[in-house]
């Protein structure tokens, strides 16, 4: 007895220690669940250049929120940007607004200026190499004498053949963002808009910043609306998803939650009719959330909030164990005392706890972190659930201190007349009829494996994130080249090399454009090779600045001049230069710099056409050059996603052959009894949704997983207690199904694509096997290999 | 700032008086003469030829001597011709800032002091039957490019001095302006 008590004791112990650490972790450290959708997907462990670049591109993105304010008139437009800027004026700590000051805009072009000999637009560089003499002094004339040509940087004699000013030009093209009257102005056939960039301070992912945003940005939009009622508002920013996704989130933490807390409170007062079994049940939960909640901190240093969306069905699985002891208690003599009951139990208890975890467990195979934490966190709290069970009820309930209502017993009869699978004509039909149309609901079964499954984007947020996408000409952060090389300059020669591969692309309208590093610093070899072509083509005795002299009647000695200062403009930039001026700041995301022993780069894509097989012809553009890597994290994720789904299957069969291991020590011949209800549920359950025209996903079979161990412990339910006399195991199955169905059916309610199909094949899946397990319960008493006898 | 400036009824006196000094022709036409002394050059480079300014539709500069080339301005483009090839074409869509150059340009000629007053500080002052007005860009991005201008005119915009930060200078007279339908050649209309 003492030694019970000191278990007791131990678990109390436990217990206050898992409720002070929960404590100060919400109310010391005030934790808030991480909600960054990225931090669930796989982790490129395998090419840290790779994974580097990736980051890259993100944290550009991640800081980032964009506003553009629209309307027809640029007054209007401005107006509207002045009050939306002024309600934000005051809040830079949260977003600063990015700084466009006139002198970052004059000093701009100064370096370049410099080495003004090295850069050619594509289009003069081919000119170059075809044009003839006349070509270039026609040019030359034509600038000389005009008085608006277009674009003009500095004096006549600095760029006598338009080269700087058309490189220039080209560079503009790589956004259709102007400065414009102090503001940043794009602008479409409708709508003169003003931009205004803006940059969240703390972690877009941080619940206080999402919080505090939104209203932030809501009042800043009414006041732009005030000032300007015609104003159209486009906004974007991984923080909006953020907070959208995680106010999803936190919603349906609480429905599902609170959804299934109700649900078995009215279950058990409809069986016991009393509050203590209610009591004790929820007792056993809140330890395994807490004991879970604190493991999984501890091992992971935070937790996902849909670890806890997910975590919030787990009340339907860890309620199992003091269900299924508390309908034994009913049912046992009065004098049986509760730990002999419990002793009498523990097989069986043990069983259901090991298949269960074994069914968690196989999330944890998965290389999603985010899959990982949920396995864990479920494997926990149903660890600290089960031994809430094993050392406190025995203690807390006594004999004789539950009734049976009469719901239960009217429950309770419909197992005499429940159909019993025999080896008869009757019960053949109906195997065969199931096969068939399993078989022809399974063979329509598709597959998708879409990253979107993991998180569907809010319809207005999407939109306008379309709207942006095409008025900004932004490349996608997500599908780009990753350049390598031993050195800078092979990277740079490398990039240059992919490039004109990618120009043929551009002609085809496959991509708009590219951004790269090597537009802004070629190549050393490409800076040599053009500083000798316009040498040779422009300033050569005799050439195009000869005859350009002898057009306007100047002599030798201006045509000298002309020729020694554009010369001083010579000089070779290095990225590292180019990196320390202010025009580097949009681009130098763009360079990785040197990782791992390599240089690296990123040349991203704009406009890129995803209608006409535009990502299957530029996986292949970059073939042949060497140091070349397409990188799509969409269908790397989306690979992933479906190798996963694949392999998960293949670790449901060899779980069934494992729990079937487990299984048959105890119950020999008649543990397939167990383990069919479960394995024909799962089957009429692909079928169901092939029939239902669903497309198989990751998430279906991870369900499929979990039904594994859900599944089998009604099996072992009702196996411990063979034949149909006594109904207290059927009545434990009722009542587990019925919580299951609730919490899963509720998670299936979830706007997550991945929990829905989870939820909903949980759902099916369970429902079935609470039917079909009675079917399969033995028709004697004596077929026990170890009878648990009392 | 700019907010300040937008409309006639708020510019400053002389500017409200020189553009009721200007005649506003839906289509005006003449001659001009330009002189150009660019930084490291003994002599200045002159030339001549037609210009056309179409109110709402554009500005056609046509240069005869010493070489002919065209340059005609529209909302959303900027060609130039050499002769009859189309040397160059900046379109807005590709360049957004094509529309307000060509804005400013068109102010220019025809000397919408109170447009300009949007982009420039605009100093003038009114002498009997003349005006002089100097502008300065408010943006020191812009003034860095285009240096300072200054017009001066009657009815019409007579004289432009632009005098560029990078030392070249350009002198423009205009002369023989003629409005009206008739003001237009028909090879000039064609090229609209």
């Amino acid at each position: 007895m003492s030694k019970r008590r000191a278990l007791a004791l131990g678990c109390a112990l436990v217990v206050c220690l898992l409720l002070a650490h929960n404590a100060y972790l919400w109310l010391g450290k005030r934790i808030a669940p991480d909600t960054d959708i990225l931090a669930l997907l796989p982790v490129q462990e395998r090419d840290p250049v790779l994974q580097q670049s990736f980051t890259h591109m993100v944290d550009a993105a991640q800081q980032r929120v964009l506003i553009l304010l629209g309307a027809p008139d640029w007054n209007e437009a401005q107006r509207a940007a002045d009050a939306y800027q002024a309600v934000l004026a005051p809040h830079s700590d949260l977003l600063q607004p990015t700084a466009i000051g006139d002198q970052a805009q004059s000093d701009w072009l100064a370096p370049f200026q410099k080495h003004s000999l090295s850069l050619l637009s594509a289009q003069q560089d081919a000119q170059l190499r075809t044009q003839t003499a006349r070509f270039w002094t026609d040019a030359a004339l034509a600038k000389m004498y005009n008085a608006f040509s277009g674009p003009k940087l500095g004096a006549f004699q600095d760029d006598p053949f338009g080269l700087f000013s058309a490189w220039v030009q080209e560079r503009a093209q790589e956004t259709p963002v102007r400065p414009r009257d102090g503001h940043l102005f794009v602008a479409d056939a409708e709508r003169q808009y003003v931009l205004l960039p803006l940059t969240l301070k703390p972690g877009a992912f941080s619940l206080a910043a999402q919080e505090a945003v939104l209203p932030l940005l809501n009042r800043a939009a009414l006041a732009a609306k005030q000032a300007a009622p015609t104003v159209q508002i486009i906004s974007a920013g991984v923080v909006l998803h953020a907070a959208v996704a995680g106010r999803q989130a936190s919603g349906e933490v609480s429905t599902i939650g609170i959804g299934s807390l109700i649900g078995i409170v009215l279950l058990m007062w409809l069986s016991f009719h009393s509050l203590k079994p209610i009591a004790l049940i929820l007792l056993s939960i809140a330890v395994g959330f807490l004991g879970a909640l604190s493991l999984c901190w501890s091992l992971f240093g935070g937790i996902h909030l849909l670890t806890l969306v997910f975590g919030a069905s787990l009340i339907g699985v860890a309620q199992d164990y003091g269900i299924y002891f508390l309908c034994n208690r009913l049912s046992a003599d009065p004098g049986v005392d509760s730990y002999q009951l419990l002793k009498r139990l523990l097989p069986g208890l043990l069983l259901t706890l090991l298949t269960t975890v074994i069914g968690y467990l196989g999330l944890g195979f998965t290389p999603f972190p985010g899959l990982r934490h949920m396995a864990a966190f479920s494997a926990f709290g149903l660890v600290f659930a089960w031994l809430t069970v094993a050392c406190w009820f025995p203690l807390l309930v006594g004999a004789g201190t539950l009734n049976s209502a009469k719901l239960v017993a009217a429950y309770d009869t419909l197992l005499l007349h429940w159909p019993r699978l025999r080896r008869n004509r009757a019960s053949m039909a109906v195997l065969a009829a199931f096969a068939i149309v399993a078989g022809y609901g399974c063979s329509r079964l598709g597959v998708n494996d879409d990253i979107r499954l993991l998180q569907t984007p809010d319809q207005q947020l999407l939109s306008d994130q379309l709207k942006l996408g095409k008025l900004l000409d932004a490349p996608t952060p997500v599908q780009y080249f990753l350049v390598r090389g031993a050195s800078a300059e092979t990277v740079l020669q490398r990039e240059e090399s992919l490039k004109r591969k990618l120009d043929a692309l551009i002609a085809r309208h496959t991509i708009s454009g590219y951004q790269a590093l090597s537009n802004w610093v070629p190549s050393a070899r490409t800076q040599a090779e053009r500083r000798a072509l316009i040498e040779e083509k422009l300033l050569a005795d005799g050439g195009p600045l000869s005859l350009l002299a002898h057009q306007v009647g100047e002599d030798a000695a201006w045509v000298a001049a002309i020729r020694a200062h554009l010369l001083r403009a010579g000089d070779g930039m290095t990225a590292d230069q180019f990196l320390a001026t202010p025009a580097a700041e949009p681009w130098r995301h763009l360079w990785l710099g040197q990782v791992g022993g390599v240089y690296a780069s990123i040349v991203a894509l704009r406009g890129l056409d995803y209608a006409n097989g535009g990502l299957a012809t530029l996986q292949h553009a970059g073939d042949g050059v060497e140091g070349v890597q397409w990188v799509d994290k969409v269908s790397e994720i989306s690979a992933v996603l479906g190798r996963y789904r694949a392999y998960m299957g293949w670790v449901l069969a060899g779980a069934y052959l494992l729990v079937f291991a487990l299984l048959y020590p105890r119950y020999r011949r008649h543990a397939w009894r167990v383990l069919a209800p479960t394995l024909i549920a799962t089957v009429a359950t692909l079928a169901l949704l092939g029939l239902a025209a669903q497309s198989l996903q990751l998430f279906h079979v991870l369900a499929l997983m979990l039904l594994l161990g859900v599944g089998v412990d009604y099996g072992i339910f009702m196996q411990e207690h063979p034949g149909r006399a006594n109904a207290i195991p059927w009545l434990a199955v009722g009542l587990s199904a019925a919580n299951t169905i609730l919490s899963f059916g509720l998670l299936g309610l979830s706007r997550t694509p991945a929990l829905q199909a989870f939820g909903l094949t949980m759902l099916v899946g369970t429902a079935l096997v609470w039917l079909i397990v009675p079917c399969f319960s033995t028709s004697t008493e004596s077929c026990h290999a170890h009878s648990p006898g009392p | 700032m700019t907010l300040l400036c937008v409309g006639a009824s708020a510019a400053p006196a002389p500017v409200a008086q020189i553009q009721a000094m200007l005649a506003k022709p839906a289509v005006l036409c003449g001659r001009f003469d330009q002189t150009k002394q660019l930084v490291g050059m003994k002599k200045p480079l002159a030339s001549r030829g037609r210009f056309c300014v179409l109110n709402g539709k554009g500005i056609l500069w046509r240069t005869l001597q010493p070489f002919p080339n065209t340059l005609r301005l529209t909302r959303d483009e900027i060609v130039h011709f050499q002769g009859e090839r189309v040397a160059m074409r900046l379109e807005a869509r590709q360049e957004p800032t094509v529309r307000m150059i060509n804005s400013v340009l068109f102010s220019l000629l025809s000397g919408d002091l109170a447009k300009l007053e949007t982009l420039f500080e605009v100093d003038g002052s009114v002498d009997g039957a003349g005006w002089k007005v100097a502008l300065k860009a408010r943006e020191a991005a812009l003034a860095k490019a285009i240096g300072t201008i200054s017009l001066d005119g009657g009815a019409y915009v007579r004289n432009i001095h632009i005098d560029e930060a990078s030392g070249d200078r350009t002198a423009i007279v205009f002369s023989e302006i003629k409005t009206g339908d008739t003001a237009i050649t028909a090879e000039e209309a064609g090229l609209f």
